[in-house]
């Protein structure tokens, strides 16, 4: 096929002109690390670590200095319900005295991962156009392309420095989210595999991102919807060029979950040798994934669960806590339906959901959604309410620790009033996420439109 | 047919005579079983709390010697451990703030004012005219109405050992209540028991300092209780010293001469309590100070005064935290252990030899344990097992492309 292979070359040369694009994200990769540094080594105490937006149970940094020092101390980490994470993450980060220079590589590889995440898509997104013959210098997009933008909202987005600075665990699970999107993306499967198996390992959530990662590997990156390339086969009759008939790798789907199954054991006979002595794995996965599907802790944080379930009945609360938790489930069978030819935006949504409803959300959540959504800004330029936004996300990360203080240190305020930042908060990520999809859509649909008013002339 | 009838008739007196012999064997042995259950749960149930139940049961102000004797009691008990939830103080009347006290809020037990008795820190649980012989019995009886608060009821249990000192004026088999009710000793007597049968106590201890106080305990007869007093029938209990300063007796001699003993001690002491009994010096009480042992199991003499007076708990100390129960069988075990160690090796041959037959999934299973405990250090191997995850991934990851 020596047109496609053309076609690839012609793209990859055009990315290789916004070469100047990469050593613009070098250079502010490396500031946004040494604004970091400085923020870490900071001689006043900035007490992120003790903020309720960076640090919840599952993600707090004292709680795993106490996991790790009881651990040293010859008793199972999980006792006292301090410690709820994974105890390769004791292993890994408790001996550690430098701990934040690891979240700051951290953040660094994930905003490398997203970039190299968003040339794939872009040179996907740029093939499938050429191929609709839809593809014009107007779409050449400006000197940082997508990818690019996209690792440097992830690099310089305020929740991401906060939570980094704060010491929140949210930096590596983060690390594994992308991880797992940037194997899918590249068709790697035991990368992907890995991937989701440590992100799950370490927060439940990313669980559900098998259903995008199972459609990256099996369709490719995002294209438009495939009936737009069988309309185009219908309509050019004896012409040469080669259908780009989409056909489900099940082979790659097949790797996916043999790597699936070998990592997955792996870290389990890890995490049994390391919870040997003093505990079981029954204990573990009762902390960890228990106390997370149950809400143990109501302490307030930036979602909507807590205030909830401390007013919620006794006899009533396992069947609210099924409500919230399949609040998330529910929306995944007709998103993946609906999206299934957009597998990473499908992922970008479900992260964006799962972080609104999670038991114990926090910036960080919110910071690799965000990150995720530079990516497609190609296709989601036409976004509506996004100054509004913008500008509620601005006004509730400035209100909600205004609040905070009010009800905790001050006892001038309530409970409601943080609680009413929270649900504003949830309320603009709503917004943002039906916008997202929205746009989306629209942008399929313009795509149809163009691509049938070009077979008709 | 008339063989059978005798038979039948003989079979069914025997074995009517049989289920007779049953029944009474069955009842014996129950009886038995209960006498044994009650019998052996006092000394099998665990002493764990202490109580108090300080009462001064006159009113007026020339009665000020009662009212110092309960408080330098209530001090001593407080000092020695008891809390104030598990002290009842009941004060008749208030001489603290008595407008004849000539020193407000201040109630001294002796002339030379050093002590302060009414401090910072006094719990009255039932003051002035809720003192009564009803309220009394109610406190020890448990048998109040529901809106009575915690604070007010006497939460014991079988397990706890309370002690109860009354003090005011007294008589034959009767105690002076607010100047118009009495306290017989059928009503004390009755009370106890009905505390025994509620399992309310496990041991009692009963002070009285008032005149001819020996003859209330003349009723009792309940296992496991105690009994002091100041002074036998015919005899009067006498106050200690006048202050002329506060213009009233401000001690009795009994209170004077207990308290006296027990100043000398803290809270870590083991004095016993037979020799707290035989510190009163007839001639100095001038009264005969009389105690009844009679119902009382255990020895005086291994008793310590703090079994009553203070509260002193046995700590066992665990390294293990965060669980509920400690191994109370420990120590046996060990000796045990170390006993017979050729027997324990002979059985645990044995066991091997039994593990061959089992499958060989858990033969592999088991034997792989017992080489991660032959490891030593199992952080190592899982630190070795996360390192060797970034070169697979490499490896693999390489295959794939």
């Amino acid at each position: 096929m020596p047109t496609a292979n053309t076609e690839e070359e012609n793209s990859k040369s055009e990315l290789q002109k916004n070469h100047g694009g990469g050593g613009g994200f070098t250079r502010w990769a490396v500031v946004a690390v040494i604004f970091r540094l400085a923020l870490i080594y900071f001689p006043g105490n900035l007490n992120l670590s003790s903020r309720p937006e960076v640090s919840t149970p599952l993600t707090s940094i004292r709680r795993l200095a106490e996991g790790y020092w009881l651990k040293q101390s010859s008793m199972s980490p999980y006792a006292g319900s301090m410690y709820h994470g994974s105890p390769l993450l004791l292993s890994v980060l408790g001996p550690l005295t430098v701990k934040s220079l690891v979240f700051v590589l951290a953040d660094l590889i994930s905003s490398i991962l997203i970039r190299a995440t968003g040339r794939k898509l872009q040179i996907a997104y740029r093939k499938s156009l050429k191929s609709l013959n839809l593809l014009n210098k107007s779409t050449d997009s400006g000197a940082l392309s997508s990818g690019d933008i996209a690792a440097l909202v992830y690099l310089w987005n305020p929740f991401t420095i906060v939570a980094c600075v704060g010491l929140s665990t949210s930096p590596v699970e983060n690390l594994f989210t992308i991880l797992t999107l940037y194997g899918a993306a590249t068709g790697l499967a035991p990368l992907a595999a890995f991937g989701w198996v440590m992100a799950t390992h370490l927060s439940l959530y990313p669980a559900i991102l098998i259903i995008p990662v199972i459609l990256l590997l099996g369709y490719g990156p995002d294209a438009p919807p495939s009936k737009l390339f069988r309309s185009k086969e219908h309509g050019k009759v004896g012409d040469g060029k080669s259908s780009q008939e989409i056909i489900f790798s099940w082979r790659r789907v097949f790797h996916l979950l043999v790597w699936t199954s070998l990592w997955s054991v792996y870290v389990l006979v890890l995490c049994s040798i390391s919870v040997k002595q003093h505990g079981s794995l029954q204990e573990m996965f009762q902390r960890t994934y228990g106390f997370i599907l149950t809400v143990e802790d109501l302490s307030p944080n930036i979602g909507v669960l807590w205030y909830f379930f401390a007013e919620v009945f006794d006899f009533f609360r396992d069947f609210f806590l099924i409500v919230f938790h399949s609040n998330i489930l529910f929306m995944i069978l007709p998103l993946a339906i609906r999206l299934k030819h957009r597998p990473c935006f499908l992922a970008f949504v479900y992260i964006a959901i799962s972080s609104m409803l999670k038991s114990y959300p926090s910036v960080g959540d919110s910071a690799l959604y965000l990150g995720l959504l530079g990516l497609f800004l190609d296709e989601l330029a036409d976004m509506q309410f996004s100054f509004f936004l913008f500008c509620g996300y601005v006004g509730v990360s400035l209100l909600s620790p205004v609040m905070h203080n009010l009800w905790i240190w001050r006892g001038t305020g309530n409970a409601n009033f943080y609680y009413a930042t929270a649900m504003a908060y949830a309320c603009f990520q709503i917004v943002l996420v039906v916008e997202s999809v929205s746009s989306m859509l629209n942008h399929d649909r313009k795509l149809t439109k163009l691509s049938t008013s070009k077979l008709q002339k | 047919m008339r063989s059978k009838l005798p038979d039948a008739a003989s079979s069914r007196k025997m074995a009517a005579s049989s289920a007779v012999v049953a029944i009474l064997a069955s009842i014996w042995l129950c009886s038995s079983i209960a006498a044994d259950a009650s019998g052996s749960s006092s000394e099998t149930t665990m002493h764990t709390n202490n109580w108090a139940v300080l009462v001064c049961t006159s009113r007026f102000w020339f009665n000020y010697r009662h009212m110092a004797n309960t408080l330098s009691l209530y001090r001593t008990v407080k000092r020695l451990g008891i809390p104030d939830e598990r002290i009842i103080l009941m004060l008749a009347d208030d001489m603290a703030c008595n407008s004849r006290n000539k020193y407000p809020a201040q109630v001294f037990n002796n002339e030379n004012h050093w002590l302060n008795l009414y401090g910072d820190n006094v719990e009255v649980d039932y003051r002035g005219y809720e003192v009564t012989v009803e309220n009394f019995l109610r406190v020890l009886t448990g048998r109040h109405e529901s809106a009575v608060p915690r604070s007010k009821r006497l939460l014991s249990d079988e397990g706890s050992h309370i002690l109860l000192y009354m003090t005011g004026h007294g008589g034959d088999e009767f105690l002076k209540f607010q100047d118009s009710e009495e306290l017989q000793s059928h009503d004390l007597a009755d009370a106890v028991k009905q505390m025994k049968e509620k399992h309310r106590f496990k041991e009692l201890l009963i002070m009285v300092d008032t005149c001819q106080a020996a003859t209330l305990f003349n009723q009792l007869h309940s296992p496991g209780v105690l009994a002091i007093a100041s002074s036998m029938k015919g005899e009067n209990s006498y106050s200690h010293h006048l202050d002329s300063d506060v213009g009233v007796s401000v001690v009795d001699r009994f209170t004077f001469y207990t308290l006296a003993f027990f100043e000398r001690l803290n809270m870590y002491d083991n004095a016993s309590l037979s020799r707290l009994f035989n510190s009163y010096d007839p001639n100095l009480l001038m009264s005969n100070a009389y105690y009844r042992t009679d119902l009382y199991q255990p020895n005086l003499q291994e008793v310590p005064v703090t079994n009553f007076f203070g509260s002193v708990m046995e700590t066992v100390h665990t390294d293990s935290a965060y669980r509920a129960f400690p191994q109370k069988n420990t120590p046996r075990e060990t000796r045990i252990r170390t006993g017979n160690t050729a027997e324990d090796d002979s059985r645990r041959s044995i066991l091997t030899d039994m593990t061959k037959a089992e499958c060989p999934f858990t033969r592999i299973v088991s034997s792989l344990e017992s080489k991660m405990e032959t490891v030593g250090n199992l952080d190592s191997l899982v630190n070795y097992g996360l390192v060797m995850i970034l070169p697979v991934l490499v490896v693999s990851v390489w295959l794939s492309t």
